[in-house]
């Protein structure tokens, strides 16, 4: 059996899961293994948030944002696109690969971009295999 | 913390979830959830049986917390907040699980799709357990309304708020007022002339006491909240300098039009290469004078209409421009009243004659005689010089498709029904006032079919052409939804806003002053004395990107906490 990630999605409330909303009301099939959150703006999403979801077995996570320029709150995609850098370095620190951990720019019209997104990160987690931190876990609690 | 006893129910929506989405599953597997006392099904919980089960089990079941697994939360959550509120429970005890945009109208297969759903619905549980009571706050509601765009939808929504006496800005950024209407001579069906219609109305809004005409005038800023934004107006004055002013208002409509389709961007109609083939708005300035001639100065004897250019073609716009079939009906009867005898033909696509009063119009115009060529969506007819034998100046060559011939016919002046397109800086204007553009440029609504009129941005509505292609009765019908709208909170004097806030625990708070800066709003203010930051909550817009930068975490995000988001991941991986 091949192996179906669980990717956890952050989405803002104003853009991104309002473009979510767009690839439903269009139909637009896409992948079912994003599991979405909604958060008001993408400078909400602590960090914390995504080693929460890592810890707790996700096999990646995706953050969803307005375009730059475009934030319903002027510029909190920014300081995301700030902070992202930084649980970046974090993350391969931990021997977390580059793909599992995505940020991506959804506008509300922008329902296939979702779509196309989730798509194509679904593979490419799915192609990583389980997440090195999942497999940790579940070698420490074998070894109880 | 109180004995949680949740309630949850999921919808079917007809079968618009069920359809893929086993629900009585859902059902069943919530039933176990910590603190889930009561679970059901429903064809529709957003009906009034649906929400009125919701009520009767809230008193039978005495529940505190409510997950309605249904549609987004962005169609439906105020429904069922106040489904809460009338069986007494803080309406904030809700969360939504998003099963519907998310799942069934998303996957096709029903054992991923029910999977996927049961997770979310799970997550909605597990979050509603430590949602807190909030309580909304009531804010003055300023009557003032700002208007961006002086055609007929602004002027029409204008007029209604000013009449019930309230004060308007109208904004316009040319020397006039009328928009794109005041560029067209007669208005189809019925042929009533669009500048007596408009002069009425123009007259009206100059003399209006409480409407302020604003001419070359631009929005420059954009701030505040619904029932109290503060506008930044630039105009231009006479001797080349600016004027700004600052307005206070409640709302604001955005009613600044459409822009037509440049025709010379399609190379095969030869527009600004050959002399006599001109777009549909330069024929309505020679009808308005009266004239209908070539560049010679001659009488054309074949006049052509092409339809759809720039519309419903993969090349430029998708979408049909609504009000060119019926206005190339009525050059058909103009043409033919300022050139007697003048043969009219029009080559079109398919004729969308749905208004009221458009199908017997196009009747009427098939009996004057005129001459119509059907083709197909881009397979585009060709408009080349004719030679000097021929008895005419050009030749449009058309694959006629009810006969299935190349067909060849004369034409003297050819009229090319330019469609409507978004105006180039909508997108500027959009970021502006904090509302969003779709692929094409027209400005989003908050629902296509229940909410046409409102945005995603409470307080700012939208009006006209600068939503989607529409004529002027459509246009006006909008422009004064949105003036009733706004003038039933007006009325009410007061409004309810939400209650989600950022809040500072002073104790936690180590006064570093990182969130200072950080906040878009300036709502948070430094307490020199106390050596602490706190958060103004009538300023605060609850993006939450001071809760997440704090390094003592000392902010909570008010229904965003860190608690709610980690059982929702919780609830996902589970």
């Amino acid at each position: 059996m091949t192996f179906e990630p669980t990717i956890v999605g952050f989405l803002c409330n104003w853009c991104s899961y309002t473009g979510a909303d767009l690839a439903g009301t269009s139909r637009i099939q896409y992948a079912p293994n994003v599991r979405i959150i909604r958060v008001m703006c993408s400078a909400r999403i602590d960090p914390t948030f995504v080693l929460k979801a890592l810890t707790d077995g996700a096999d990646g996570v995706l953050i969803c944002g307005c375009h730059p320029g475009d934030c319903h709150y002027s510029e909190g995609n920014y300081k995301m696109m700030r902070r992202f850098p930084l649980l970046k370095t974090l993350l391969a620190d931990y021997g977390i690969e580059e793909e599992r951990v995505r940020l991506e720019w959804v506008s509300a019209s922008e329902g296939q971009r979702f779509a196309d997104i989730v798509n194509d990160m679904t593979e490419r987690v799915r192609a990583l295999g389980p997440s090195p931190i999942k497999m940790a876990l579940a070698h420490d609690m074998a070894e109880r | 913390m109180d004995e949680q006893r949740i309630g949850v129910y999921v919808c079917n929506c007809g079968t618009n979830i069920a359809k893929v989405v086993d629900c009585d599953a859902v059902v069943e597997a919530s039933a176990s959830l910590p603190g889930v006392v009561v679970a059901r099904p429903y064809k529709y919980m957003c009906s009034n049986p649906g929400q009125e089960m919701i009520v009767a089990d809230i008193t039978e079941h005495d529940l505190n917390r409510v997950v309605v697994a249904a549609c987004s939360p962005r169609m439906h959550e105020p429904t069922f907040r106040k489904a809460l509120q009338k069986a007494g429970v803080n309406p904030y005890f809700l969360e939504m699980a998003n099963i519907r945009e998310q799942c069934s109208w998303v996957h096709h297969d029903p054992v991923e799709a029910t999977d996927k759903a049961k997770a979310l619905t799970r997550a909605a549980a597990l979050r509603v357990a430590r949602h807190e009571p909030l309580e909304r706050r009531s804010v003055d509601m300023c009557p003032n309304t700002l208007v961006i765009g002086g055609g007929i939808a602004g002027m029409s929504a204008a007029l209604d708020l000013a009449d019930a006496g309230g004060k308007v800005y109208i904004v316009e950024r040319n020397d006039h007022l009328g928009g794109n209407v005041a560029r067209v001579d007669l208005t189809a069906p019925y042929l009533d002339s669009a500048s007596d219609m408009l002069t009425g109305r123009v007259t009206r809004v100059v003399e209006h006491g409480n409407i302020d005409v604003l001419l070359e005038s631009e929005v420059k800023s954009l701030e505040g909240f619904v029932g109290n934004f503060h506008g930044g107006i630039r105009s231009k004055l006479h001797d080349g300098g600016v004027v700004d002013q600052e307005v206070d208002i409640g709302s604001v409509i955005v009613a600044t039009g459409y822009k037509e389709f440049d025709a010379g961007r399609i190379t095969h109609y030869g527009y600004g290469k050959l002399p006599n083939v001109i777009t549909s708005f330069e024929l309505e300035k020679m009808l308005r004078t009266g004239r209908v001639e070539t560049k010679e100065g001659g009488a054309p004897q074949y006049v052509a209409i092409i339809h759809c250019v720039g519309s419903r073609n993969l090349e430029f716009h998708t979408y049909c421009s609504r009000v060119c079939c019926m206005t190339a009906l009525k050059y058909a009867h103009e043409i033919k009243a300022a050139v007697p005898g003048c043969y009219v033909s029009d080559v079109y696509i398919d004729m969308h004659a749905f208004g009221k009063g458009h199908e017997d119009f196009y009747r009427r115009s098939s009996e004057v005689k005129t001459l119509f060529l059907m083709y197909e969506k881009n397979d585009y007819p060709v408009v080349r010089r004719a030679e000097s034998k021929d008895d005419c100046e050009m030749l449009i060559e058309v694959n006629e498709k009810l006969s299935g011939e190349t067909i060849e016919i004369p034409a003297d002046l050819v009229v090319l029904m330019v469609g409507m397109e978004a105006r180039e800086d909508s997108e500027e204007v959009a970021r502006l006032v904090n509302i969003s553009c779709d692929k094409d440029g027209w400005f989003i609504e908050s629902h296509p079919k229940l909410d046409p009129v409102a945005t995603t941005t409470d307080g700012i509505f939208i009006a006209g052409a600068c939503q989607y292609p529409k004529d002027i009765p459509d246009s006006v019908a909008q422009a004064r939804a949105a003036a009733g709208r706004i003038l039933a909170r007006i009325a009410r004097g007061q409004l309810e806003i939400d209650a989600v806030f950022a809040e500072v625990d002073e104790d936690r708070c180590s006064g570093c002053r990182i969130c200072n800066d950080l906040c878009p709003y300036s709502a948070i203010e430094y307490d020199e004395e106390k050596g602490r930051s706190h958060v103004i909550s009538a300023l605060c817009k609850a993006c939450g990107a001071c809760v997440a930068a704090c390094p003592s975490s000392a902010i909570t995000a008010r229904h965003f906490t860190d608690a709610q988001i980690f059982a929702q991941i919780e609830g996902v991986l589970a």
